[in-house]
């Protein structure tokens, strides 16, 4: 299995060339000579350059391991597993041996202001769970792996580049009686250390506005269901993260996170999500911004788009919580449902 | 055979309303025999039924729930593991027999969570709290929660883990104090947004090892049992002689079925299973589902406030608008069940007769434990047990107002309107 180590930019051409001849299937990819440039305006005329949003590694193998794949590496001291599950006390009744607990709520955000978390708690907690520079980050949780998927969006977004998701998640490894571990693991202390948050992999606000408003080049993806997307509920019952608009960002495609994987939770195949999203007019020509209510769903879309497809993809992390409760930016409402039920 | 003394007061402590036993042991009779085979048909059922839930959408947790919830209400009818009762007897009678059960399971509780918790938060001192553990905010709602429960024990006669395992063994009254606790429960809810602005929000949830360590918590709360059992000693009555005679497998089948269990058996039972509860699904409750059938029942009427804020961070008896059955409600059928098997096999089972008086006062009574039973996250079970199990001060608090609540219904005599 190839892994990527850190290696001068340089190398990034010669290699991303032959991967991009080795990807025989669609004819959709862009040219990858662009790619030894990344932060190279991709020919939109308009104010700020985009940036490239592709990562290093890309390509199902390399960033989907399977549950055989861990099972074998359990003893790699290479490998640092993490779980990312959103129940609380999933983690402590069982986990994958080996594996660290990275509680979502308070390891990958900020608890106090809306923010990914800073990077100096991020250096520190992935020090104390036995991160290298060059381990490879396998991630896994509960959920459908929304909230592993987050992870591995931050891990990337601090310049890991080798992060990889177990395919079918925590799931998985139960329903095929794989073994679990009690006792959580107390490793030594990694080397890794958060790069600057990559600009590149993260949108905001009002570039997501000048999407909208036809005033930058991208495509926007909205994982949510159809019925949050169509305006016809503001959130699935139950849920406490509202807003006060309904409906979804003007121009954005609607392919709910659901339809890249199976019914078990398990990947589709590479030609399968091709052709999926080329459906909805998502073939990579155009850069992507994926988003969903509160921006952890849509993190696995973009694993799908950008470590899976290889399209530079990057996560609108606000997403609709923030785009539905600002004021003054356009929405699409089809279902015209309004605030208060008027 | 020879007959042990103490007959007459274990049918007496049997069923407060059956009559007194003759004195002498009563012959095994075949009618004995029938109930108990039958009794254990039952059981067996219940255990082919959690294997079942295995592989069912429940899962291992239904499972385990289910298996919990038998093993506490065989105990609870075996041991006669009831709070009211304890403390009734404690306090009227000032006979303090019924709290060693108590003590026990609290030790064996305590034990079993500190190596669970030394599992689970390696790191006690680290500002966060075990996951799920039934550690909740201590203030005056914590406080006024538990004398209304205690009222509402007195008033109705039992809490809500006895009116279940009560309802096994036929005790008709069980019946309108479980009506009251659903009903409780939706007065809770109604009154629980302001409770908690105005109390809950910013009170703190005091956990022994955050401070002492489990080492140290644990020492301190075993002190403070033992030094409990020592002072209740004097009013515990003495012991039976031992009979010097070979025991038989008939005296083994009285030991299990008919005579009650001593309170060494029934505490480290129902300690046991709270640590095997929390260890494989979550702390020992009882009130998750009924709460949550009526705030289900609630939640399409308007009665209920939209928003419960606040309780989805607090550890408790959760109560959710659920369509199902949840695991808690698998412990409850357990429980139910296990004990009408217990309550069967000793000839205990007898459906009493219920009174208006004792309908209403019951239904009176219930309300008021629902109501405290909300407020509080929890009863007996799930805030006294399995808080100070898990080292949590505020199952401390919630014992003293209880016994509080229960010591002002005894005077008030609200005990005798049945």
């Amino acid at each position: 299995m190839p892994r990527s180590t850190s290696r001068p930019a340089a190398l990034a051409v010669p290699i991303l060339l032959v991967a991009g001849l080795a990807a025989c299937s669609s004819p959709a990819t862009e040219p990858l000579a662009d790619d030894a440039a990344p932060s190279a305006a991709q020919g939109v005329a308009e104010a700020a350059p985009a940036l490239d949003a592709r990562s290093e590694v890309t390509g199902f193998e390399n960033v989907v391991v399977s549950t055989d794949w861990l099972a074998e590496h359990l003893d790699d001291d290479k490998v640092a597993v993490i779980e990312v599950s959103v129940d609380p006390g999933l983690y402590e009744r069982g986990h994958v041996p080996g594996a660290v607990n990275f509680p979502w709520h308070t390891a990958f955000v900020d608890t106090v202001t809306r923010d990914v978390v800073p990077p100096e708690r991020f250096t520190e907690l992935a020090q104390e769970a036995g991160i290298d520079k060059d381990s490879t980050v396998v991630l896994y949780g509960d959920s459908n792996n929304w909230f592993a998927a987050w992870g591995a969006w931050v891990f990337t977004l601090y310049g890991h580049d080798d992060v990889r998701l177990v395919d079918g998640g925590r799931g998985a490894w139960e329903s095929e009686g794989r073994e679990l571990e009690l006792a959580a693991p107390t490793p030594a202390r990694g080397t890794f250390e958060a790069a600057q948050a990559d600009p590149a992999l993260r949108a905001f606000l009002p570039e997501v506005v000048e999407v909208a408003t036809g005033d930058r080049e991208a495509t926007l993806v909205d994982i949510r269901g159809a019925a949050e997307f169509n305006g016809e509920i503001f959130a699935p019952e139950g849920v406490q993260e509202l807003s006060i608009r309904a409906g979804h960002v003007p121009g954005a495609v609607n392919v709910p996170w659901v339809e890249a994987v199976d019914e078990d939770g398990k990947f589709k195949s590479v030609e399968e999500l091709r052709a999926l999203y080329a459906e909805a007019g998502v073939d990579g020509s155009a850069p992507i911004i994926t988003y969903c209510r509160i921006g952890e769903r849509a993190s696995h879309t973009w694993f799908v788009l950008n470590k899976i497809l290889g399209y530079d993809a990057k996560l609108y992390d606000g997403s609709w919580t923030e785009y539905g409760n600002a004021v003054g930016v356009p929405v699409t409402n089809p279902a015209g449902t309004v605030w208060g039920g008027v | 055979m020879s007959a042990p003394p103490a007959v007459g007061r274990t049918a007496r402590a049997a069923a407060p309303h059956a009559p007194s036993a003759p004195s002498g042991p009563r012959p095994w009779t075949r009618a004995d025999t029938v109930r108990t085979t039958l009794a254990a048909v039952v059981v067996v059922g219940l255990l082919v039924l959690a294997a079942w839930l295995h592989t069912s959408p429940w899962g291992p947790r239904g499972g385990v729930s289910l298996l919990v919830g038998t093993a506490l209400g065989i105990a609870f009818e075996r041991g006669r593991f009831c709070f009211w009762c304890i403390f009734r007897e404690g306090i009227e009678d000032r006979n303090t027999r019924g709290a060693y059960p108590l003590l026990v399971a609290l030790a064996v509780g305590a034990t079993g969570y500190a190596l669970v918790l030394g599992l689970f938060l390696p790191d006690p001192h680290a500002g966060r709290l075990p996951p799920e553990a039934h550690v909740g905010p201590v203030g005056w709602p914590l406080v006024l929660a538990g004398l209304v429960f205690g009222l509402g024990m007195a008033l109705s006669g039992g809490c809500v883990s006895a009116h279940l395992y009560r309802l096994g063994q036929g005790h008709t009254r069980a019946v309108p104090a479980l009506v009251g606790v659903l009903l409780g429960f939706g007065v809770g809810f109604a009154t629980w947004n302001a409770i908690y602005l105005a109390g809950v929000s910013r009170a703190p949830t005091p956990w022994l090892p955050a401070w002492l360590g489990y080492g140290g918590a644990l020492a301190v709360t075993l002190g403070v049992l033992a030094l409990l059992a020592a002072l209740l000693l004097r009013h515990a009555p003495p012991l039976r002689a031992r009979e010097h005679a070979p025991m038989t497998l008939p005296k083994v089948r009285d030991a299990i079925v008919r005579w009650r269990w001593s309170a060494g058996v029934t505490g480290t039972v129902v300690g046991l299973a709270g640590v095997f509860a929390y260890l494989r699904v979550e702390p020992l409750g009882v009130t998750s589902q009924l709460g949550s059938a009526s705030r289900t029942a609630l939640a399409g009427t308007g009665l209920l406030p939209e928003r419960l804020t606040g309780l989805d961070t607090l550890a408790g008896c959760a109560t959710a608008v659920v369509q199902t059955l949840t695991e808690n409600g698998w412990l409850v059928i357990g429980l139910v069940v296990a004990s009408f098997a217990a309550a069967l096999a000793g000839g205990r089972f007898r459906p009493t007769r219920l009174t208006a008086r004792g309908a209403s006062s019951a239904l009176l009574g219930g309300v008021l434990l629902g109501w405290g039973a909300m407020t509080a996250l929890g009863c007996t079970v799930g805030v006294l047990l399995s808080g100070i199990s898990a080292f949590a001060v505020s199952g401390w608090v919630f014992a003293a107002s209880c016994l509080a609540g229960v010591w002002a219904g005894i005077r008030l005599r609200v005990h005798r309107l049945t």
